[in-house]
């Protein structure tokens, strides 16, 4: 397939189906939107490992088969895909091989030769490298900072490396040599050798993947790229496969860590951009709905069974860094900031020798699960808190799943409350407080690292068990609002369907506003935008559609780590450069509590950001629904101040817009089940989210 | 429920919100901080304590006194006031609160209701304070006075307003005046953001419980620590002794030795006195008596992160004794610049105390980092300064291979494209140090090797390396490290060799400086390793060929490294040496 085959804006008016699909690791949620008419439909199939396109068709047929419309319909196919995350974080990736520059064998083993903050020197391990020593070649070639070529590239080297590669049965190559950002024309060609010798290598070469500085993450970057290329590039190719096989002659877009789309041809060359692909779908979706209700300055918690993701929206726009980790590794390609936290429903409750309770990082998982799920679990979690303090229907996924309470409470009897010499429902409580105070720590980093309060914002939980938890973080940040989308259980399917098209382009350029040079600026702008527009032009779209925007990485001379600030109009002059520094002290002062106007400002990277905005589906407002004491389908024992007390149980779906419901109250939907704690009021916003105003 | 601070669970969420307030303070200077000493190398520390001055939780990082007790003895607590904010980095006037003068101690008081209730402080190493030379510290020091400005105990902010003729006088005297006002700038927001955070603890849950939730987690530490190294340690008395090469002016090796004593019911003492007399040049350690505590506190609660670091470790030692004049406690005003020396010796005589009291079950012993610095004018006529640090292998483990090129904790090196990004200074290589590696059943970590080369005439430079002499230990079995080395312009006719210690080195555009750094010590008879992991050695570049046959009796085919089974069955039944329980050169019963 041409990159150009399928024009991703979908100019073709008769079709307005876009088909998104979010694999998760137990099921596989496929939304269906009508662009147009605004109207949507909702499947869910088992996802089925290894072969997960599978799932994925299963998932689509099942979807156009309860809209009653046909393949032939669909404009775009939007995945969230875990592929490259799970092969990196269980190191199942390709075996890979390095080139480098002579002198540098060692770049990955010694890394930042540091021992993390956090570690025990005396217990911590180097991470095991993604290549090891034996396969990082040494080429002699060697280019000085501003790119100039100090000795030439050894051919012959890259040439008997490549023999050796080829020897040992490897097939992804990485190449990163030093300086590589500012001239990858050594990189180029030593690939074209490799690829002239072994031809059934895949290369990936680091000024293409990452042309930043900083040769230990640039390597990396490169590596993991090309450790999960072989992986993705065949998913990708059996989805194609699978998709055309069906009748369905839509583009196959995938989205990226960054919070955007982009389509199969740019994601086979560079796969490690869908690192963070599911959890950035979470995100886009929360966007979306927050949006709908009006709300613009929103946090995140995005709660599933071993791990908790926040992420900080400020005006409508999650936060993107270039400094992040994915496993072991460092992660320098732009990513929706998400801060990852081990609390989940799966989490277990433990108490140590010196009597203190610890809640994760380990999890129960899936299998065997929480106690209550009767799979075989015998550590209690906080799942088993929530069922023993009437938290949860004693009936999960419609009925279909037994619980067993009393194995939860005798869980949290045996392994939590008899150490701490507390009631179960103390020790229950205890549970949920430890998980919601890590939680909460976790928030203020991330809100307050970029100097905002979080009593600013809503609090929108999402996820499995994002919902039942929002109300208490609510209240510990002293926030008052909390929104609870409607599918809040599958927000990266909605993600998926509504996101817009988009890519980063970077490149590192050293210059201080001081004696500041315009043409090179000017010059690397312009490149940048080149390389955008190609990309959109490749994607298929339209001129109307295309948004380009730059920025520019900035510190105070001598500072090692930079600010990403928006260059306000696509222009460099002495005005522009005046806005932006100044727009740099501001944003310096309101992250870190001081400004410097007596120090020297410096830009180290440039970046454009590329966006092709596809049609924003229409948005249908929720309809049906009645009264909300129509909708009580049963009362239940929730624990309030010092005791239970019989409360009722809301089928969600049976709320009309406009309905309060007040705490203690539990309102149950398919996907997820929210809490309302004593003294909360939810009332159905017309986009049929739920707004709770926290007591 | 009424709310106390030893309430198991709200002890938790107390501790979780002090480790958070931490992590806050440190991604604030990482991302503000100019010297380049803290923000890569993120050479700096962070503590919170309570009014009394005790440590309610710090950085795993033991290399610390009692930081707070200089400014109470010169601020009572009811002068103080919730602007003020206090620094210093005199080392004599603190007690070794502060062990050199580069490190800037900042000082936040918390104070609720016009009381004082703790304090959020932090100490950072500036690049330059003045002194003898760029970077202030030089192994030609032989006076205190020429490490730098010594700044006393003083009000950085009364009551919220910068004190800017101390900081005037303090900037003037830095060769890189820039620096010095952006760390300080920073410093001072990681503490005031740190008093914020406690602050918002206590007005959280109240006095009496945040009082009662330190106290409890001081017990808890005390408590599991000291049970573990009552387990740890029978009765009885060690002692335990290693060398420091020199002192940089030609004298040593200095003897840094300990003696143990653990009594039937469990206490424990350390003397320290019998270690050598204090040196002329700048590798005395004032040493706090609560460093060997918190090293084998450390040591103790290695397993178990729950645990807060904070003076439950300390107060495991009963008694350390220390005598006046000694390499450890100095006399004013003996430099001190490069204590970092002397101090790794201590971290690894803990261990070795430990190794001789049970066998050899701790790990083996490594290097201090090394440093060099090389300074001069650029093309544009601007003065440069990079200090650049270099890592070191460690020590192996009872279970596993030594780490391999560490600097320290939480301390990142200078990427190459970083360094020749913003010095007139070419990095040629970077790499392992290969069989610097003390050879063992588990083998020692090996070091690295970087060759600088210089673009501009008239570079001074000046660089530090350690174990020259008497590499880090091996133990049960395993064998000493080997030695790193420095040398200029290798395999030139004008090539030379370095002292281990040495300042007033001046290199010419294209000399080229090549520092190998030493590995970590051995751990179990080399002779027991298995032939797979040390070929896979060799195939990583950690071990030679050579050193596959020497060190481990192990045979491999040159081109395909295989394992040749029967040559190396045969070498290692003929050349089999049965080891001792320490190994430093050759093998000793005893360290002592």
């Amino acid at each position: 397939m041409t990159d150009t085959e399928h024009p991703a804006a979908g100019t073709d008016a008769r079709r307005t189906l876009t088909v998104a699909i979010d694999v998760g690791g137990t099921f596989t949620d496929v939304t269906l939107v009508d662009r147009e008419s605004g109207e949507s439909w909702k499947a869910k199939t088992a996802t089925t490992p290894p072969d997960f396109e599978r799932g994925f068709m299963d998932g689509i047929r099942k979807v156009l088969a309860a809209a009653g419309r046909r393949p032939q319909e669909i404009a775009q196919v939007a995945h969230g895909t875990t592929v490259a995350t799970n092969a990196i974080l269980e190191m199942r990736g390709a075996p890979a091989a390095l080139l480098t520059t002579r002198g540098f064998r060692h770049v990955l083993e010694i890394g930042r030769h540091d021992i993390p903050r956090k570690a025990n020197i005396y217990s911590w391990v180097k991470p095991k490298r993604p290549v090891s020593a034996h396969n990082v070649h040494e080429i002699p070639e060697r280019l000085a900072v501003d790119g100039s070529e100090l000795e030439p590239l050894d051919e012959a080297a890259v040439r008997q490396a490549a023999e050796t590669i080829k020897a040992r049965g490897i097939e992804a190559v990485a190449i990163c040599f030093l300086h590589s950002f500012a001239d990858g024309a050594h990189e180029r060609r030593a690939r074209e050798i490799v690829e002239e010798v072994h031809p059934d290598a895949m290369v990936s070469i680091s000024s293409e993947v990452l042309p930043v500085f900083r040769e230990f993450e640039r390597s990396m970057a490169t590596i993991l790229n090309v450790y999960v290329m072989p992986l993705v590039a065949t998913y990708v190719a059996k989805l194609n496969a699978e998709l055309t096989k069906a009748g369905i002659d839509a583009p196959l877009l995938l989205m990226k860590s960054s919070g955007g789309v982009t389509g199969a041809a740019t994601i086979k060359r560079e796969p490690i951009q869908t690192a963070l692909s599911g959890p950035a779908a979470g995100i886009v979706g929360a966007v979306h709905e927050a949006d709908a209700a009006g709300l613009k300055d929103v946090i995140t918690v995005d709660i599933g069974g071993t791990s908790a993701d926040i992420c900080l929206i400020k005006d409508g726009r999650p936060g993107v860094t270039t400094k992040s980790q994915i496993g072991d590794w460092p992660m320098t390609l732009p990513m929706v900031d998400i801060h990852t936290i081990g609390a989940g429903g799966g989490s277990i409750a433990r108490v140590n020798s010196a009597g203190t309770l610890s809640v994760g990082p380990e999890s129960a998982g899936a299998r065997p699960g929480p106690v209550s799920y009767g799979r075989g679990g015998t550590e209690p979690t906080v799942t088993d808190a929530h069922f023993v303090l009437g938290h949860l229907p004693e009936r999960l996924l419609a009925g279909e799943m037994e619980i067993d309470l009393a194995g939860a409470r005798r869980a949290i009897e045996d392994k939590v409350a008899r150490p701490l010499g507390i009631s179960v429902h103390a020790a229950a409580r205890g549970i949920l407080e430890v998980v919601n105070n890590n939680m909460l720590g976790a928030i203020r980093v991330v809100s307050v690292e970029r100097g905002l309060d979080p009593r600013d914002f809503a609090l929108l939980p999402f996820g499995g068990a994002g919902p039942i938890h929002g109300s208490d973080l609510a209240r510990l940040l002293g926030i008052r609002t909390v929104i609870v989308p409607p599918s809040a259980g599958v927000l990266s399917a909605i993600g998926l369907s509504v996101s817009s098209l988009r890519n980063e382009f970077a490149r590192t350029c050293l210059q201080g506003t001081d004696d500041f040079d315009h043409k090179t600026v000017r010059t690397g702008f312009a490149e940048l935008e080149a390389e955008a527009e190609r990309w959109l032009a490749a994607e298929g779209v339209p001129e109307s559609g295309r948004a380009i925007e730059w920025e520019a990485a900035m510190r105070y001379r001598h500072q090692g780590f930079e600010l990403n600030v928006a260059w306000s109009e696509r222009a460099v002059n002495e005005a522009a450069l005046t806005r932006l520094v100044d727009s740099f002290h501001r944003l310096h002062e309101q992250l870190y509590s001081f400004a410097q106007e007596d120090t020297p400002v410096e830009i180290v990277t440039l970046r454009v950001t590329a966006t092709g905005r596809l049609p924003v589906p229409a948005r249908a407002a929720l309809t049906g629904g009645g009264p909300a004491a129509d909708a009580v389908i049963a009362h239940q024992d929730i624990f309030v101040g010092d005791g239970m007390r019989s409360s009722p149980v809301y089928d969600r779906a049976r709320l009309a817009v406009g309905e309060v419901v007040e705490g203690p109250a539990i309102l149950q939907q398919l996907d997820t089940t929210t809490l309302l704690a004593e003294g909360d009021r939810a009332t159905v916003h017309p986009s049929g989210s739920l707004l709770i105003e926290t007591g | 429920m009424a709310e106390r601070g030893d309430d198991p669970i709200l002890l938790e969420i107390i501790k979780g919100a002090i480790r958070s307030a931490q992590a806050e303070m440190s991604a604030l200077l990482d991302r503000t901080a100019m010297s380049p000493f803290i923000r890569e190398k993120k050479d700096y520390f962070i503590g919170f304590f309570d009014a009394g001055g005790r440590l309610v939780h710090s950085a795993g990082l033991p290399l610390m006194g009692n930081v707070i007790q200089p400014v109470l003895d010169r601020f009572p607590l009811e002068e103080m006031d919730a602007g003020d904010v206090y620094w210093y980095n005199d080392c004599y006037g603190s007690a070794g609160g502060v062990s050199h003068t580069p490190d800037q101690v900042i000082v936040a008081p918390l104070v609720v209701d016009g009381k004082v209730r703790g304090f959020s402080q932090t100490w950072a190493h500036f690049n330059d304070i003045g002194g003898l030379r760029p970077g202030t510290l030089s192994p030609d020091a032989d006076s205190i006075f020429q490490e730098g400005t010594i700044v006393p105990p003083v009000r950085l902010y009364a009551a919220g307003r910068q004190n800017d003729d101390a900081v005037a006088i303090f900037v003037a005297n830095s060769r890189y005046p820039d620096m010095v006002r952006g760390d300080l700038r920073a410093l001072v927001a990681a503490v005031r953001l740190g008093a914020k955070r406690l602050g918002e603890l206590f007005e959280r849950y109240g006095d009496r419980v945040m009082l009662d939730a330190f106290a409890e987690s001081e017990r808890q530490t005390a408590s599991v620590v000291g049970q573990r190294l009552t387990d740890l340690l029978p009765a009885g008395t060690y002692t335990f002794a290693d060398r420091v090469d020199t002192d940089g002016h030609g004298n040593g090796p200095f003897d840094i030795r300990f003696d143990l004593t653990v009594g039937q019911n469990g206490r424990m003492a350390i003397d320290a006195t019998r270690s050598a007399d204090q040196a002329p040049g700048p590798i005395n350690f004032l040493m706090s008596p609560s460093v060997p505590a918190m090293t084998l506190g450390l040591y103790a609660a290695r397993n178990d992160p729950s645990l807060l670091i904070n003076q439950g470790h300390i107060e495991t030692l009963e008694e350390v004794k220390l005598r006046k004049g000694s390499v450890l406690q100095p006399r004013f005003p003996a430099p001190l610049g490069l204590r970092g020396t002397t101090f790794v010796k201590v971290q690894q005589a803990m261990l070795g105390l430990i190794n001789a009291a049970t066998g050899g079950q701790a790990l083996a012993a490594n290097n201090a980092y090394s440093i060099y610095y090389m300074s001069g004018m650029a093309d544009d006529d601007a003065p440069f300064l990079l200090t650049d640090g270099l890592a070191v292998g460690y020590g192996a483990r009872p279970t596993a291979d030594g780490v391999d090129a560490i600097y320290f904790v939480g301390q990142e090196n200078y990427p190459v494209e970083f360094v020749e990004m913003g010095f007139p200074i070419r990095i040629r290589a970077y790499g392992l140090n290969c069989d610097s590696g003390g050879p063992g059943r588990w083998r020692g970590g090996c070091g690295i090797v970087r060759e600088v080369e210089t673009l501009v005439d008239n570079t001074r430079c000046s660089v530090r390396i350690e174990g020259t002499k008497n590499p880090p230990w091996g133990t049960a079995g395993g064998q000493c490290a080997r030695a790193g080395e420095v040398i200029v312009n290798p395999g030139r006719p004008d090539e030379r060799r370095l002292p281990s210690i040495k300042d007033g080195i001046v290199l010419k555009a294209g000399d080229v400086l090549r520092i190998a750094t030493g590995g970590g010590g051995g751990w179990g008879n080399p002779f027991d390793r298995e032939p797979e992991l040390v070929a896979q050695d060799v195939a990583n570049g950690m071990v030679s060929l050579d050193g596959a046959k020497a060190d481990y009796g192990v045979v491999l085919d040159p081109a395909s490294l295989e394992i040749d089974a029967a040559a190396t069955e045969a070498t290692r039944r003929d050349r089999r040496v049965e080891g001792k329980l320490f190994h430093n050169g050759a093998y000793l019963d005893e360290m002592a």
